[in-house]
């Protein structure tokens, strides 16, 4: 794909266009402007003005900012609770990227075999994808309840799900990834479906089990699925906030071990009003996730497959 | 049964059609105002009376209702251009000196010149100046309401367990008994009592009043939370947190959910919230008490200054930039008017922000009486919510860890919950510092 672009462009730049190449391009544009309208004042002026407000001491409702240079970013770094929330946020990660992809996987491969049912198991596992985030993070919360939830009751437990600091983050991580699953595994399965019966149907003939295709063909050649999931998944497990905001109470006790980043900044931004300093924390989030980002893109290189 | 409705829809459109053209033409530049509240237990009694008004003016009123996270979130965000903010709205002590600083709000001092209807002596003190400005002396918005605080006990737990039901003579000591007693009678199935670190107002900031402390003082710009008086109160609150449900079970199932499931024996909660205990199932076993009272001096009867109520009161403001700010002004003065605050009260939306005018409030509730609230205001003595200019940021770092959580983690230590109230005193003071 690369190449071909890069060639295809050097060439309208080599020639002077044809009347019909300019009408094109001006379609062209036509066609991408609302996209690229969305994205300058939706995404683009907002990252700027939140790196502009980061410098600053904010005024009340974003009027009278005064200049302070680094100085959010020194009691940003200097807090605990920035480092406490980077680690929370990367746990949450830990545990929704790698199970949402690994059973999002299985249920792909089992689901896009011929079989009784396929459309219904299909649509029950996207369903959640279909639902408000609000609404899943308000049901799990009263299933995880401790005196009256629904997962005690089986259980016969008096487990606190979602106050006990040392497993409320998994519980948190465990709606993600239930939350996830759908949307992955429609991913995977257009992966599957890209992948042709051939060579299938040549590794039967050699005589290799189905666990044997599925580490020799599928895994390989559906890398840059897996890839794409695996990116967009870390980014967003990094910018996770709904989950949070909506199971734990602001008294509970685990949620300093559970608060995001971005739980953290809506606190700052938001309750508080000190965008400047809630500024700041989007920002090392935004340079992590750029690093991040960088390591995952030389990794694609080695580790994802391309025939 | 369609077409009935059909017909009505379009009988009410041509009603409203024609009093739009008759008066609204007239007298306002407008035929509709925004109003943006955020308590819905309010909003059947505030479109009533709303909607009288729009019988005498011809501007239609739409009421949203917008819970309080995203109420904050609403105003803020819209105050920057005003657009999206909402014509007419409440106030409320967090913020309402930085909305008034900003000039979000409307002035209202002309318009209540002009008004002969509205005298700002016949207010709470507390909620007049509350939304008046520190520098200029403007008001910027009209007292709604004031709210108490009483105690709420369930009796079927009290008859259950053999405790003698609450009085309006009962101090601390008697309810950390009482909570002493279910708890332990009932071997932990029901707690005796249920607070979070989130009942600040409706919860332990009167044992500190109580007690002679304060958690914001009179300028504003102080605080005795860490002081000995202070602190004689939280170890009080922290006696009563022995017996009382755990905190992880208040912070995830909420103290006003265990009290109506019949899991906890007393709970305190402010006159806004009578409501959703009026209409909750077994309301008829729910019975309001007088707040407790801490007999400071030890002569067995309360005393001036030994019972203390949170009061609050919300206002009614306009944004500055509002289209028709007559129109607005003539609105919320409306609501605020002798007639329409008395009908607040007899409707049990909320007491009045005029003063000696809610006497009604007490009858509300067929069946169910909370004359304790009321009673507290000639019985026991009130001190206004308290604020700072940007009270949000101490209020809730007191509810967490690193604030009063740490003792509620920790109940049976005392020297926890007296490290807690310094912890608090520093938090205060440097968000002070801060504003």
């Amino acid at each position: 794909m690369k190449p071909l672009l890069a060639e295809g462009s050097k060439s309208v730049n080599k020639k002077r266009m044809s009347p019909k190449e300019k009408s094109e391009e001006r379609w062209a544009w036509l066609f991408v402007a609302p996209t690229m309208i969305g994205l300058i004042v939706l995404n683009f002026y907002p990252i700027f003005q939140t790196i502009y407000q980061s410098f600053c001491k904010t005024g009340d409702f974003g009027k009278g900012n005064i200049f302070i240079g680094l100085a959010n970013y020194q009691s940003v770094a200097v807090a605990a609770e920035t480092w406490q929330s980077f680690w929370n946020t990367i746990k949450y990660a830990l545990i929704e990227v790698p199970f949402g992809i690994i059973i999002a996987l299985i249920l792909a491969v089992l689901l896009n075999k011929k079989c009784v049912g396929r459309s219904v198991y299909r649509t029950i596992f996207f369903l959640p994808m279909v639902c408000a985030p609000a609404a899943v993070a308000m049901v799990w919360k009263w299933m995880y309840n401790t005196q009256f939830g629904l997962l005690n009751n089986i259980f016969g437990s008096k487990i606190a799900w979602i106050s006990d600091p040392k497993i409320a983050w998994i519980s948190v991580g465990v709606i993600g990834v239930w939350s996830i699953i759908g949307y992955n595994m429609v991913l995977f399965i257009g992966g599957l479906q890209d992948i042709p019966g051939d060579f299938y149907e040549a590794a039967r003939i050699d005589g290799a089990s189905e666990f044997r295709q599925f580490l020799s063909i599928t895994v390989p050649l559906l890398s840059p699925t897996t890839f794409f999931i695996v990116q967009t998944r870390i980014i967003g497990a990094l910018t996770v906030f709904d989950l949070m905001f909506m199971v734990m109470d602001k008294t509970n006790v685990a949620l300093k071990n559970v608060q995001s980043v971005v739980y953290l900044f809506y606190q700052y931004a938001f309750t508080n009003g000190n965008k400047g300093y809630g500024a700041t924390l989007v920002v090392f989030l935004l340079i992590f996730i750029m690093i991040l980002t960088v390591i995952l893109q030389q990794a694609e290189k080695k580790l994802v497959y391309h025939n | 049964m369609r077409r009935g409705t059909a017909m009505i829809a379009a009988a009410s459109m041509v009603m409203s059609l024609t009093a739009g053209m008759s008066f609204s033409a007239a007298a306002y530049e407008v035929d509709e105002l925004k109003v943006a509240i955020w308590d819905n237990n309010q909003l059947a009694g505030i479109q009533e009376i709303a909607d009288e008004w729009t019988a005498e003016s011809g501007v239609k009123v739409q009421i949203d209702v917008v819970d309080w996270d995203n109420y904050w979130t609403l105003l803020e965000a819209g105050a920057s251009d005003q657009s999206g903010m909402p014509d007419v709205f409440w106030m409320h002590s967090n913020v309402a000196q930085m909305y008034m600083e900003n000039d979000i709000l409307l002035n209202l001092d002309d318009y209540i010149a002009a008004d002969d209807k509205i005298d700002l002596a016949n207010y709470y003190e507390g909620v007049t100046d509350l939304y008046t400005r520190d520098d200029n002396g403007s008001v910027y918005a009209l007292p709604k309401d004031h709210d108490t605080i009483a105690l709420l006990y369930n009796k079927a737990i009290f008859d259950e367990y053999g405790v003698e039901y609450p009085t309006d003579d009962w101090t601390w000591e008697d309810v950390r008994d009482a909570a002493k007693a279910i708890t332990e009678a009932s071997e932990g199935a029901v707690y005796g009592y249920a607070v979070n670190t989130s009942n600040n107002q409706d919860g332990w900031y009167n044992l500190i009043y109580d007690y002679g402390g304060n958690v914001v003082g009179e300028d504003h710009k102080s605080t005795a939370i860490g002081s000995d008086e202070a602190k004689a109160g939280m170890e009080m609150m922290r006696q009563i947190l022995e017996y009382a449900a755990p905190q992880a079970t208040v912070a995830e199932t909420g103290t006003d959910s265990l009290f109506q499931s019949g899991m906890v024996g007393m709970i305190t909660q402010g006159s806004w919230m009578i409501n959703s205990f009026y209409t909750a199932e077994n309301h008829e076993d729910y019975y309001w008490a007088m707040l407790p009272y801490a007999d400071v001096n030890g002569n067995g009867s309360c005393d001036e200054g030994e019972r203390w109520s949170c009061y609050n009161g919300l206002g009614w403001a306009a944004k500055s930039e509002v289209k028709d700010p007559q129109a607005a002004y003539d609105l919320i003065s409306w609501f605020c008017q002798e007639p329409q605050q008395k009908k607040q009260a007899e409707l049990g939306v909320t007491m009045a922000g005029m003063k000696g005018i809610s006497e009604e409030f007490a009858n509300a509730f067929e069946g169910m009486d909370v004359s304790a609230f009321t009673k507290i205001e000639e019985e026991g003595s009130l001190y206004f919510r308290p604020y700072t200019r940007n009270t949000t940021v101490w209020e809730d770092a007191l509810q967490q860890q690193g604030g009063m959580l740490d003792a509620w983690l920790d109940p049976t230590n005392p020297d926890t919950m007296a490290t807690a109230c310094d912890n608090c005193q520093t938090i205060i003071e440097n968000a002070i510092a801060a504003e």
